[in-house]
C-alpha cells in the first residue's frame, strides 16, 4: 500500500495525460504544469515553497518601497530647505543668456541676493512712540541682508510672528516694497515694533515682522550674524551693491526631475554652482543611509531564511517528484515535455506566490510609512518602480538558485526507480549546493549593494549560524539524559528532538536568529538605549550660548546669577585654520574620507585649560598641569586624531588671524560627549593662544562659549513656558551677539528618528520570525509522513489524543526553548558587546532577558507547531495499516 | 498476568464479537462496498487466520476488529465493549493493555530506543512495572544486548522482535498481527513466526492474524477467507 498522503503521483492524472505525454506540446506542458501545481497547493507539498517565496517577495519590496519612499520625501524636504527645487550659487549676477535659456527650457527662477551690511535704527518718526532702548538710535550692527524678489520662496515656507518669540505663520508672500523683516535678534536689539524703521544703505525701511524660519537659512555657527529681508525691488534704491561689493547670488529654479538633469549637464560660467537637493542634509542623508543599512540587514537576514525554507521545500518536494518522473517516463513522456512542465510549474508558482508576497509588502510598506512619516515631517510620496523590478529579481533568485536545482534533478530520475526505489541521478547534490551558493552571493549583492557590506553580512551570518548551532547542539546534549526521567509523551517528544538531531539544530538555528533579532532590538531600545539616557543627569545643560565676547563674560554670570542659576562655567575659544601637519601643507587631497575633507576647509575650534574634566580620558601621552603653562602643546580627541592621521609628537600649524601656531601634540584623549557639556577637539595649556598681544604677534580673536539647564516647561504650563521665554527674550536683549542653542530640541528629534526607525527594524523583522517559522514548518512538513504513521502507532497501542498532543507540544515547547534559550545567550553576549564598546555601559548577565527569550521562543514555536501539525493529531490509527503496504 | 485476567474474568466469553459489519468507501464518487455484512464471532484465547487476496479487505477487516477504524454499518465488540459506543479516545484506552499488535512493517517509533519503544504499551495501560516488564520481554525475544539501540540500528529481523515484545509487554489478551513476516526474507520470518506463536501459546491470548501465507494460516486454530466482502469459513487448523 502507499502512503496517499504523501505521495504525488496521482496515477489518475498520470493516466489521463499519457495520451498528451507522447504528443508533449507545449499546451500539454502548461496543461500538465497546471494540473500538478494545482495538485501540490492542495495537498500541501508546495505550500510551505509558495509561502516561503511570499515572505521572500513582501520583505524586499515592502522594505524597498519603504525607504525608496523616505529617501524621495528627504529629497522634496531637502528641496524645500533649499527654496526651490535647485539653486545657482554665484559671486555674480545670472548671465541674461543663461536666464535666457532657463526661461526657454520653461525653468522658474526667483533671484535673491545675499551679503553683509551695517544697519542702524532711524530716530522715531513720532516721540510718542516708546523705545524699548534708550541708546538704540546710536546703535549699529552687522547684519546679513537677504533681497528676495516675489515668488520666493518656491519650495518650503517662509514662517514669520508679529513679534518676538510669538507664535509664527506662514508669510505666503515676501516684505513689500518699502518694508523689511527682520530676525528676533535684530528685532529685539533695535527695539523694533510700531512703525519703527532702520536706515538700510541709502534707504529707511520699516520693520513690520518678524523672520522666525525659512528656507535654506544656515543652521551653523559661522552663520550667526542676525538677518534682514527686503524686497529687491528696493535694492537698487539702497545702493547697496556696486562694484566689487560682496555679494552671494542665490538663484531659485523651480524645475522638474528632468530639467534638474539637463542642468547638471549645463556648463555653468566660472564661479557659478548648481545646488541640487541630493546636495543638501548630508546629515540627515547619513543617519537614514545607516537606518537603511540596518534595514538591509534585517531584510538579508529574513531573505536568507525564506531561502533556506525554500531549499528545504524544494529538496522536499524533488525527492517526491523521482516516483512521477519515473512512472512519466516509464509511460513515455519526455525529458523535453518533463523540464517544460517543471518549468512553468515553478514559474507559476512564482508569479502567484511572488505577486501575493508583493501585494503583502505594499500593505507592509504602508504601515511602516505611517510609523515614520510624522516624525520626518513630510509626507511620503508615490514610491518608484525600482523596488518592484527588485522584488522580481530576489523571487528570480530564489527560484533559480533554491527551488529549480532539486526540482531539474528530480528530472533525470531514471524510469527504473519503478522498479528499484533506490534508483535515483547523481550530482544533484553538488549542483544544488552551487546554484544555492550563487544564489545567496548574488542576494547579497543585489540587496545590500556593497560587496563589502555584502562580505561582511555574510561573513557574520555563517559566524554567528555557527554559534548557534554549537549552542544547540550542547543543549541537545544536555537534554539526553532528562527523558529517562519523563512520562511517555515527553520521552517521545523528547526523543523525537534527540533522533533528529541536525533537523533540529537547524530549525533551532533559523528560529534562533529570528529571535535573536527581535530581542535584540528589544535589548538596545529598551536596554542600552534607555540606560545610556537614564545616566544623563536631570539637569544636563540643554542650552549652549556662544558668541561671547571678553567684556561680557562678567555681565553674562551675572545675568544668570540673578536668574537664580549657578556660576557658569565660561570656556575660551579661538577659530583657527590648519594650514600643515608636520610642516607639510595640508590639502584635502591628503585625505580620502569626505568627512576629513570638510573638515580641512572649515575652522577648528580650538580651546586652552590646565585642568581637564571627568568626561575627558586619557588615552596617551599624559595630561599636562599648570607648570605647563606656555608651551606650545596640543592635546587631540582621538577620533579627530584617527582622521587626521597624528600621532603623539606630530607638529600642526595653525593660522589665527593672521598669525601662526605651531604646536606639538603632547597627548591623545576619549571625550564623552554624550555630557553635553561643551569640549573640544584640540586643546592647548593656558598661555599660548591667549598669550598678551606683543611686538610680532597681535593678541588672537578669543571669545567664550557656555552651557546651561533651562527647566523644561511642560506645554500646558504657560506660566513656565512664558519664564522660558522671557528668560531668552531678555538674554537676547542684553546680549545680542550672544547666540542660544537649543539642544532640547535637537536631542529630542535624534531620539524620535531612533525611535521610529526601531519601530520599523521592529516591523521588518517581524518577517523574520515569520521566515525562522516557515524554515521551521519546512522541516516539519518534511517529516509529516513519519508524524503521520507514528501518530497512529501510538493510537493503535492505545494512546489517548491527549498524550499525543503531550508528545508534540513537548517535541515543540523543547524546540522553542532550545531557540529562545540560544538566541537570549547570544542577545546577552552582542548587548555585552555593543554596551562595553559602543554605549560605553557596565552590562551584567540579565535573568529576565533569559526567561522571556527562552519563554517567548516556547509559546511561539509550540503555537505554530500545534498550527501545523494539528490534522496529523486526528490521522485515525487505520493509518498505520495504510502505511504498512 | 493476574491484571489482565482480572480484567477479563469471563474467559468463556468472545473476545471479539463483528456483527453485520459493513464498510463502504467512496473513490472516484462512486460508492464501494469492502466489507459486506460480515459476522464474526472469535472465542478468548482461540487463534483465527485471516486469509484473502490481495485488496480483498483483510487490513480493513483486521482494523475494524481492532477499532483502528469504524464500520460503515454494524458494531464490533472487543472484550465485551461495543465499540460503536466509544469515541476515537474511548477506543484507544479499551486497547490500552488489552491489544497487541504485530505489523508488517514492524512500526516501532524511531525516536525511542528498542527498551522505550517496548516500555510504551505498558505505560499507556497505566502499569507501574513498564521498565522491567521491558526488559524481560526484550530478554525472552534475545535482544537484552540491544535495548538501547534505536531501531535504525537494528536488523529487521531485531526490529520485528522489538515489535513482538512491545505487543506482549503489557500482557494483552487479543494479539493482532497483520501480514508479521511480510516484510522479513524467509529464515528471519520464520524464526519470529516462531516466537510469536510461543509466547502465544504461554500467554493464552487471542490471536487474530492477517496473511495471504496458507502454511502460517494453518498454524491458526480456524482460518477464515475473504471473498468479495464476505466471509467464508474455510477450516478448523490445529489448536496448537
Amino acid at each position: 500500500m502507499t502512503d496517499v498522503t504523501t505521495s504525488v503521483v496521482d496515477p489518475a492524472a498520470s493516466a489521463n495525460s499519457i495520451g498528451t505525454l507522447r504528443r508533449a506540446s507545449f499546451p500539454a506542458a502548461a496543461r500538465h504544469a497546471f494540473a500538478t501545481l494545482r495538485r501540490g497547493l492542495r495537498a500541501g507539498d508546495l505550500r510551505v515553497l509558495a509561502l516561503a517565496l511570499a515572505i521572500a517577495a513582501s520583505v524586499a519590496s515592502g522594505v524597498g518601497l519603504f525607504t525608496d519612499r523616505v529617501l524621495s520625501a528627504i529629497d522634496h524636504s531637502a528641496g524645500d530647505a533649499l527654496g526651490a527645487d535647485a539653486v545657482i550659487r554665484s559671486s555674480t549676477p545670472l548671465p541674461t543668456e543663461l536666464l535666457q535659456k532657463l526661461s526657454a527650457d520653461d525653468v522658474r527662477a526667483v533671484a535673491t541676493a545675499e551679503f553683509p551690511s551695517v544697519v542702524t535704527k532711524v530716530a522715531a518718526p513720532d516721540k510718542n512712540v516708546s523705545v524699548s532702548q534708550d541708546n538704540a538710535d546710536e546703535v549699529t550692527q552687522l547684519s546679513s541682508i537677504k533681497a528676495v524678489e516675489n515668488g520666493y520662496p518656491l519650495r518650503g515656507d517662509l514662517l514669520v510672528s508679529d513679534e518676538p518669540f510669538a507664535p509664527a505663520h506662514a508669510a505666503n508672500a515676501v516684505p513689500p516694497h518699502g518694508q523689511i523683516w527682520v530676525d528676533a535678534k535684530l528685532w529685539t536689539m533695535f527695539g523694533l515694533g510700531n512703525g519703527a524703521q532702520l536706515q538700510v544703505g541709502s534707504i529707511a525701511l520699516t520693520a513690520t515682522a518678524v523672520i522666525v524660519d525659512e528656507p535654506g537659512r544656515g543652521n551653523t555657527f559661522a552663520n550667526l550674524a542676525p538677518e534682514l529681508m527686503m524686497n529687491a525691488a528696493d535694492l537698487d534704491a539702497s545702493g547697496l551693491i556696486g562694484p566689487g561689493s560682496r555679494v552671494q547670488y542665490v538663484e531659485l529654479l523651480g524645475a522638474s526631475s528632468a530639467q534638474i538633469a539637463a542642468l547638471n549637464k549645463l556648463e555653468l560660467p566660472r564661479g557659478m554652482r548648481l545646488v541640487t537637493p541630493k546636495d543638501a542634509r548630508p546629515e540627515l542623508k547619513q543617519s537614514l543611509t545607516r537606518a537603511r543599512q540596518f534595514l538591509d540587514i534585517a531584510v538579508l537576514m529574513t531573505l536568507l531564511l525564506a531561502a533556506a525554507a525554500v531549499a528545504l521545500s524544494a529538496r522536499q518536494y524533488g525527492a517526491r517528484l523521482r516516483d512521477e518522473v519515473a512512472l512519466l517516463k516509464t509511460l513515455g513522456a519526455g525529458r523535453r515535455f518533463l523540464s517544460q512542465s517543471l518549468l512553468m510549474q515553478m514559474l507559476l508558482l512564482g508569479v502567484i506566490a511572488g505577486g501575493s508576497g508583493v501585494l503583502l509588502g505594499a500593505v507592509a510598506q504602508e504601515l511602516l510609512g505611517r510609523v515614520v512619516a510624522p516624525v520626518l515631517g513630510v509626507a511620503l510620496p508615490w514610491p518608484s518602480p525600482w523596488p518592484l523590478l527588485l522584488s522580481l529579481g530576489v523571487i528570480l533568485l530564489m527560484l533559480a538558485g533554491f527551488a529549480l536545482p532539486p526540482v531539474i534533478a528530480a528530472l533525470a530520475t531514471p524510469p527504473v526507480r519503478v522498479l528499484q526505489r533506490a534508483a535515483t541521478a547523481s550530482n544533484s547534490a553538488r549542483v544544488s549546493a552551487f546554484a544555492a551558493l550563487a544564489a545567496v552571493g548574488a542576494l547579497l549583492w543585489l540587496q545590500a549593494g556593497d560587496i563589502k557590506l555584502a562580505t561582511f553580512i555574510a561573513i557574520g551570518a555563517v559566524i554567528t549560524a555557527a554559534i548557534l548551532a554549537l549552542l544547540a547542539w550542547v543543549l541537545i546534549r544536555i537534554l539526553r539524559p532528562l527523558r529517562k526521567r519523563t512520562g511517555v509523551a515527553w520521552r517521545f517528544g523528547l526523543g523525537n528532538l534527540a533522533r533528529r538531531g541536525p533537523d533540529t539544530v537547524a530549525q533551532t538555528v533559523a528560529l534562533g536568529v529570528a529571535l535573536l533579532s527581535l530581542l535584540l532590538v528589544t535589548v538596545v531600545r529598551q536596554d542600552l538605549l534607555g540606560t545610556w539616557r537614564n545616566r544623563l543627569p536631570a539637569d544636563t545643560p540643554n542650552q549652549f550660548l556662544i558668541n561671547i565676547q571678553r567684556e561680557q563674560r562678567e555681565p553674562l554670570q551675572a545675568f544668570f546669577i540673578a536668574q537664580g542659576y549657578p556660576q557658569l562655567p565660561l570656556l575660551p575659544m579661538v577659530r583657527a585654520h590648519l594650514t600643515a601637519i608636520n610642516h607639510q601643507p595640508v590639502t584635502e587631497a591628503a585625505f580620502e574620507d569626505p568627512e576629513t575633507k570638510r573638515w580641512i576647509n572649515r575652522e577648528f575650534n580650538l580651546s586652552w585649560t590646565n585642568h581637564f574634566g571627568a568626561d575627558n580620558q586619557l588615552i596617551a601621552g599624559e595630561f599636562w598641569t599648570s607648570a605647563d603653562a606656555g608651551k606650545p602643546w596640543l592635546s587631540i580627541e582621538q577620533d579627530a586624531a584617527k582622521r587626521l592621521k597624528l600621532k603623539l609628537g606630530d607638529t600642526l600649524d595653525f593660522d589665527i588671524a593672521g598669525q601662526n601656531y605651531s604646536l606639538t601634540v603632547h597627548d591623545l584623549r576619549k571625550v564623552h560627549w554624550d555630557s553635553f557639556k561643551p569640549n573640544f577637539f584640540m586643546m592647548t595649556p593656558p598661555g599660548v593662544l591667549d598669550a598678551p598681544a606683543s611686538a610680532d604677534r597681535a593678541e588672537a580673536p578669543v571669545q567664550w562659549v557656555t552651557s546651561f539647564y533651562l527647566p523644561k516647561a511642560a506645554p500646558e504650563d504657560a506660566a513656565g513656558t512664558q519664564k522660558n521665554r522671557n528668560l531668552l527674550r531678555e538674554l537676547v536683549r542684553q546680549f545680542p551677539n550672544v547666540t542660544a542653542l537649543d539642544l532640547d530640541a535637537a536631542l529630542a528629534q535624534v531620539r524620535n528618528i531612533v525611535d521610529r526607525v526601531v519601530r520599523a527594524l521592529e516591523l521588518v523583522l517581524l518577517f523574520t520570525l515569520l521566515a525562522g517559522l516557515v524554515v521551521m514548518l519546512a522541516v516539519i512538513e518534511g517529516s509529516r509522513a513519519e508524524r503521520v504513521r507514528e501518530t497512529g502507532v501510538l493510537r493503535a497501542l492505545g494512546a489517548s489524543s491527549r498524550v499525543v498532543l503531550q508528545g508534540l507540544l513537548a517535541e515543540y515547547a523543547v524546540l522553542g526553548l532550545l531557540a529562545g534559550s540560544v538566541a537570549a545567550i547570544a542577545a546577552q553576549a552582542i548587548a555585552w558587546v555593543l554596551a562595553v564598546q559602543v554605549f560605553d555601559l557596565p552590562y551584567g548577565p540579565r535573568p529576565v532577558l533569559l526567561i522571556a527569550g527562552a519563554l517567548s521562543g516556547c509559546l511561539i514555536v509550540t503555537l505554530t507547531g500545534w498550527l501545523s501539525l494539528r490534522r496529523v493529531l486526528n490521522s485515525p490509527p487505520r493509518a498505520v495499516l495504510a502505511a504498512a503496504g | 498476568m493476574n491484571h489482565v485476567l482480572s480484567r477479563d474474568d469471563n474467559t468463556q466469553a468472545p473476545a471479539i464479537v463483528a456483527e453485520k459489519i459493513c464498510k463502504e468507501i467512496i473513490s472516484g464518487g462512486a460508492r464501494l462496498t469492502i466489507l459486506d455484512d460480515l459476522d464474526l464471532h472469535i472465542a478468548a484465547g482461540e487463534s483465527v487466520a485471516i486469509l484473502g487476496r490481495s485488496g480483498s479487505g483483510k487490513t480493513t477487516l483486521l482494523s475494524l476488529l481492532a477499532g483502528l477504524d469504524s464500520p460503515t454499518r454494524g458494531d464490533v465488540r472487543l472484550a465485551g465493549q461495543s465499540l460503536s459506543a466509544l469515541d476515537e479516545d474511548g477506543r484507544a484506552q479499551l486497547r490500552a493493555g488489552r491489544v497487541g499488535f504485530v505489523f508488517q512493517s514492524f512500526q516501532l517509533l524511531s525516536g525511542l530506543t528498542a527498551l522505550e519503544n517496548v516500555m510504551l504499551p505498558a505505560e499507556l495501560a497505566g502499569l507501574e512495572d513498564a521498565d522491567q516488564r521491558a526488559q524481560d520481554m526484550l530478554t525472552q525475544v534475545g535482544l537484552a544486548a540491544r535495548i538501547t539501540h534505536y531501531p535504525h540500528q537494528l536488523s529487521g529481523g531485531e526490529q520485528q522482535r522489538v515489535a513482538l515484545a512491545r505487543a506482549f509487554a503489557a500482557s494483552p489478551s487479543i494479539l493482532f498481527a497483520d501480514e508479521p513476516t511480510g516484510n522479513l526474507d524467509v529464515a528471519t520470518g520464520a524464526a519470529v513466526i516462531e516466537q510469536l506463536f510461543a509466547m502465544n501459546r504461554s500467554r493464552g491470548t487471542t490471536l487474530v492474524l492477517v496473511t495471504h501465507d496458507q502454511q502460517l494460516a494453518a498454524r491458526c486454530a480456524r482460518t477464515v477467507t475473504l471473498e468479495a466482502g464476505k466471509l467464508v469459513e474455510r477450516s478448523a487448523g490445529p489448536r496448537l
